[in-house]
């Protein structure tokens, strides 16, 4: 039953950003205002570095666009 | 008298006389107009300088050194620069530096130097990026290299990558490979030694060689692909496939067996890892954007872990936001992993270190941004103080708060345009 709703999960999810990469539409440059701001900076800000750092370093899992994975440090 | 035909003749000479003095006259001015002109060609470069000051401190009572049982008191004051230096629009020149200064009170059960209160280690970093975009495509190459070194390793990275935006900038993606050359020796910041002597184990457990190599190394192969869906949401996709060989047990975690042995910790030399993220941002209303992200990872040591974050950061007021954020972390142990006195000395892998282990966590934070972006002198300007604290606590009780300040600066200075970079339309706005 747990492995259904995984696969139940996985294809809710998939089936979601298939829907959301197919409604693209296209953004001229004078539509970009709110796509500009600081905040909407795909990827981790810069402020985020310390967290994303202790993080690698205090849980097993790592990477992801949140800075590196692994390497560079005693860790993990 | 003159005939009539040589007279027009004549007239007609004078005509084009003037013509031609009229025509010279006035390439000579527009030339000179030109040369004149108050608009001239300028290349301007721009530098930012952002100041990081980060300080941790945590409690918890599994420490990995005393083999999952003790104190595991740590602070850790980590300041750092990063300075990019945008020379135009195609060069860019990134520096790094910085130092994690690290008081454990578990450390001192793994130095050579006898034991204090709290023993004190430094991380000193540094790096050099640098990256340019190729001609007459919105593509761009960076290579990357730096140092990392602390009393008990040295690491040296390289690394390399390579973007690609569509002409509408609606598109990116960005693939790079990171390489981590590390040595795992004790000695490379040390008082009493000026270079690399050998692995530190535990005090009783320095009678045997327990390694014989000392090198890890780890290959990052990462991916991004951004894409935005119209002109309030983004999304991106952040695949990752990491591969480790070499010495991935940490010399001196303890591991205390079923019966009264006591070993070294031990995983196996080969590892990879497989993240996988996606992040979606929305600007709901005019005031506020939802930063939702979520990754799964999974790896050699079993460890299968899901990632979910929401941040909300919410203008109040042009020049400043707030920002809430919560996150959730799981993570299944990695299945080498037992307590402290419940390992079995038939095992071949064995680890009492409990961020291996089964747990999970919860962090609560806010962040205040102020961003004025205004002018400090006719060169420097002042973009943004903010200011980050974060509560974090996993379920097996280790509880830790983290605070964060960043502050950003920008250096603009303009330069007469050189004249290939006018024949090449190169220009800080592109």
């Amino acid at each position: 039953m747990h492995a259904i709703n995984k696969n139940v999960l996985y294809a809710m999810t998939l089936l979601v950003l298939a829907c959301l990469l197919h409604n693209c539409t296209p953004v001229k440059p004078y539509q970009r205002a709110y796509l500009n701001d600081a905040a909407m900076r795909p990827g981790s800000t810069g402020i985020e570095k310390f967290d994303t750092n202790v993080h690698s370093i205090r849980e097993g899992a790592s990477g992801g666009g949140n800075g590196k994975t692994s390497g560079g440090c005693g860790c993990n | 008298m003159e005939r009539p035909a040589e007279a027009a003749a004549v007239i007609d000479q004078k005509m084009k006389n003037r013509y031609l003095t009229l025509a010279l006259l006035t390439s000579i001015l527009h030339a000179h107009g030109q040369q004149d002109s108050i608009y001239h060609h300028k290349r301007i470069s721009r530098t930012d300088i952002e100041v990081l000051f980060g300080f941790y401190t945590q409690s918890g009572d599994h420490s990995a050194i005393t083999g999952g049982t003790g104190t595991e008191q740590l602070q850790v004051y980590s300041p750092e620069f990063t300075i990019t230096h945008y020379r135009d629009s195609a060069h860019i020149l990134t520096l790094n530096g910085g130092v994690d200064i690290i008081t454990s009170a578990s450390m001192d059960n793994i130095d050579f130097v006898v034991s204090s209160a709290s023993r004190l280690s430094a991380r000193t970093h540094g790096s050099a990026a640098y990256s340019w975009k190729l001609r007459r495509s919105n593509t761009r190459l960076a290579v990357q290299s730096g140092l990392s070194v602390e009393s008990a390793y040295l690491s040296l990275p390289l690394g390399a990558s390579i973007e690609h935006s569509n002409p509408s900038g609606s598109q990116e993606w960005k693939a790079s490979l990171q390489c981590f050359f590390d040595d795992l020796r004790y000695g490379w910041i040390s008082k009493e030694h000026f270079g690399p002597v050998g692995l530190i184990y535990p005090a009783e457990l320095r009678d045997t060689n327990w390694f014989p190599n000392y090198k890890r190394n780890s290959y990052n192969f990462s991916f991004s692909f951004y894409q935005v869906i119209n002109p309030r949401m983004q999304i991106a996709f952040f695949p990752e496939f990491v591969y480790q060989k070499g010495l991935l047990s940490t010399p001196y975690h303890r591991v205390y067996f079923n019966g009264s042995s006591e070993r070294v910790e031990k995983l196996p030399v080969e590892r990879w890892k497989l993240p996988l993220a996606i992040q979606l941002n929305v600007f709901a209303g005019s005031r506020t954007v939802i930063r939702s992200y979520y990754r799964f990872y999974h790896d050699e040591l079993g460890i299968t872990a899901h990632t979910l974050q929401l941040e909300v950061p919410v203008k109040i007021h042009p020049e400043l936001s707030l920002s809430p954020l919560l996150r959730f972390y799981t993570q299944t142990a990695a299945r080498w992993f037992a307590p402290y006195h419940q390992h079995d000395v038939k095992e071949a892998f064995y680890t009492s270190d409990y961020d291996l282990s089964r747990f999970d966590s919860y962090k609560a934070g806010l962040t205040l941004r102020y961003a004025p972006q205004r002018p400090m002198s006719p060169r420097y300007t002042f973009n943004a103080l903010s200011l980050r604290y974060a509560w974090y606590k996993r379920s097996d009780g280790l509880a830790a708060h983290i605070l964060t300040l960043l502050l950003e600066l920008e250096h603009t200075r303009t330069h007469p345009l050189h004249e290939g970079f006018a024949r090449r339309g190169i220009n800080h706005s592109d």
